[in-house]
């Protein structure tokens, strides 16, 4: 086996008749990051929640730093503290003010102490700018400082991947910067991450891989200069046309 | 010639309160005032339910209710989460048990644990037990279905972000479902709690010593030495202590939480 973050072979999904994923294969290595992009429906969200098996494959391999998820007998539970997750609409648990977000499950799944926890959360809270929201609650604060809150709550386990699902799509568009901000920090320290995303400039500049998934297949694959800058597939051009110029394409594309 | 309609409404109006000067007036020269202040307040009965009216009846009141409603709760609970279990018997268990005791008077589940209780298995529960188990199972009942209505307005990405940081399916209802279902649910249960207050007067029913007497059995008993309904109305207003404030905070926390629900995603 080789070294890699993420190795996903052979991954299908179905909810019921309705088949998502067709069998998609993907390595990650450590320190990479990944976009992976495609049109609504495409099943970029699902192949992403069957990363931390949020979604149960139907089919198929996940292997997270050579821990084999769909193994029915691995600790999954154990195996998501590894795995950071933040997704579209922050899911801050609401009851709990911004420290206790970032160290409730430092304390109840990884069993750290009292002043440890606080202090892995405080550090975390510094590094995505809101060293000054400590005790605040979710409510009050805007949704770009969520999203980040929440990011910080996903690095206070200290997770070896972090997946996104459209990070930035519930935000005002002022306030996308701040989190891509975060994110481009984040994959400068190495961090090894798999990004659903819409934002084209942001996989261009920070992506190692990009990938083009549509109808539950990896349609096209590679360097974010190709893919987004350069793209072979006919579906991959019209999806891109669509996204970078959406007011001279029609809702949808024939073929 | 004809009356405006704003005008014509102006009439009706004064009309009304016409009416009622009226009325008030001719009550006021035909009562016999003297025999109704016996009636409903003799100062001389109500002095003489002071202070144990309060030390004695509305602290029963209170401590029943209280007892009643922490056990209920405590079942509710148990019972809102079988109704949402992926293990069938356990949501049929619970589901017969909802309808069943939503279904019947409390007087019979009163009735049914202190007097058929003992017969069927020679055990006799004190006052206090059968007070918490009878007002217990049934406001567990209605409790029950606020619980499980409020645990199913938490929204799902709350459970998949505890579960995404590696918390285990109970730990994440325990520590994050819960607390957020009860925030949701104060209201109703605030109501909950009313109710409850006033069907703790059916411990009426039991036999009981005097220091265990709550506010309509203390009502009751007074009246028997004083034919006024001075003592009636006295336990009528302690009642009105307790259920009014609730009602009060009830409505206040339905506001408050009422605006937030739109700022729950
Ligand atoms: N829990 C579910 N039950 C049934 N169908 C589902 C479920 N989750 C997703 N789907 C369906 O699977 C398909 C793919 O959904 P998915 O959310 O993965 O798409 P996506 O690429 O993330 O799209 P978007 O860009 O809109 O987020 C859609 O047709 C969706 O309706
Ligand atoms: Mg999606």
């Amino acid at each position: 086996m080789s070294g890699a973050a993420v190795e996903i072979t052979g991954l299908c999904k179905s909810f019921g008749p309705l088949e998502v994923l067709k069998g998609i294969d993907l390595t990650v290595l450590p320190g990479e990051v990944v976009c992976i992009i495609g049109p609504s429906g495409s099943g970029k969200s699902t192949m992403l929640r069957c990363v931390n098996i949020l979604e149960e494959p139907t089919a198929g391999k996940v292997v997270v730093n050579g821990t084999e998820l769909t193994d029915p007998d691995v600790d999954i539970d154990s195996a998501r503290t590894k795995i950071g997750m933040v997704f579209q609409s922050f899911n801050l648990f609401s009851h709990l003010s911004v420290i206790n977000n970032l160290t409730v499950a430092q304390r109840k799944v990884l069993k750290r102490g009292e002043k440890e926890a606080q202090e892995k959360a405080l550090h975390n809270l510094e590094r995505v700018g809101l060293s000054d929201k400590v005790n605040a609650m979710p409510a009050q604060l805007s949704g770009g400082q969520q999203q980040r809150v929440a990011i910080a709550r996903a690095l206070s386990m200290d997770p070896e991947v972090m997946l996104f699902d459209e990070p930035t799509s519930a935000l005002d568009p002022e306030l996308v910067g701040d989190v891509l901000g975060v994110m481009r920090q984040l994959a400068d320290e190495g961090m090894t991450m798999l990004i659903v995303t819409h934002e084209m400039q942001f996989a261009r500049e920070v992506a190692d891989k990009v990938i083009f998934m549509d109808g539950g297949y990896v349609v096209e694959e590679g360097p974010a200069a190709d893919v987004i800058g350069n793209p072979q597939e006919d579906r991959t051009k019209s999806f891109l046309a669509r996204v970078l110029d959406p007011i001279h394409h029609g809702p949808s594309d024939p073929e | 010639m004809a009356m405006s309609k704003r005008k014509r409404a102006q009439y009706i109006r004064y009309g009304q309160y016409g009416l009622l000067v009226v009325v008030a007036g001719l009550v006021a020269v035909l009562a016999d005032w003297g025999q109704i202040r016996r009636a409903f307040f003799n100062t001389d009965i109500a002095a003489s339910m002071f202070p144990n009216i309060i030390t004695v009846a509305l602290k029963n009141t209170i401590l029943y209710t209280a007892l009643g409603f922490g056990f209920g709760l405590a079942l509710g609970l148990v019972l809102a989460l079988m109704k949402l279990s992926t293990v069938a018997p356990y949501r049929w268990i619970a589901t017969v048990y909802i309808e069943f005791f939503r279904g019947v008077p409390a007087l019979l589940v009163f009735i049914g644990i202190y007097y058929g209780v003992p017969i069927a298995f020679q055990v006799q529960f004190p006052a206090l037990t059968t007070v918490m188990l009878a007002l217990g199972s049934v406001g567990a009942a209605y409790m029950a279905e606020t619980i499980r209505a409020g645990i199913q307005a938490v929204p799902k990405g709350q459970v998949e972000a505890a579960r995404s940081l590696g918390m285990s399916a109970s730990r994440a209802t325990i520590t994050i479902v819960i607390p957020q279902a009860f925030r949701i649910i104060l209201p109703p249960l605030t109501n909950e709690l009313i109710l409850l207050t006033k069907d703790s007067s059916l411990i009426y029913i039991l036999g009981l010593f005097r220091e265990q007497y709550e506010l309509t059995k203390f009502g009751r008993e007074t009246l028997s030495r004083s034919p006024s309904l001075t003592p009636i109305l006295i336990a009528g207003l302690c009642y009105l202590i307790i259920t009014l404030p609730l009602g009060y905070l009830s409505r206040y926390l339905e506001r408050r939480t009422g605006g937030k629900k739109v700022s729950v995603l």
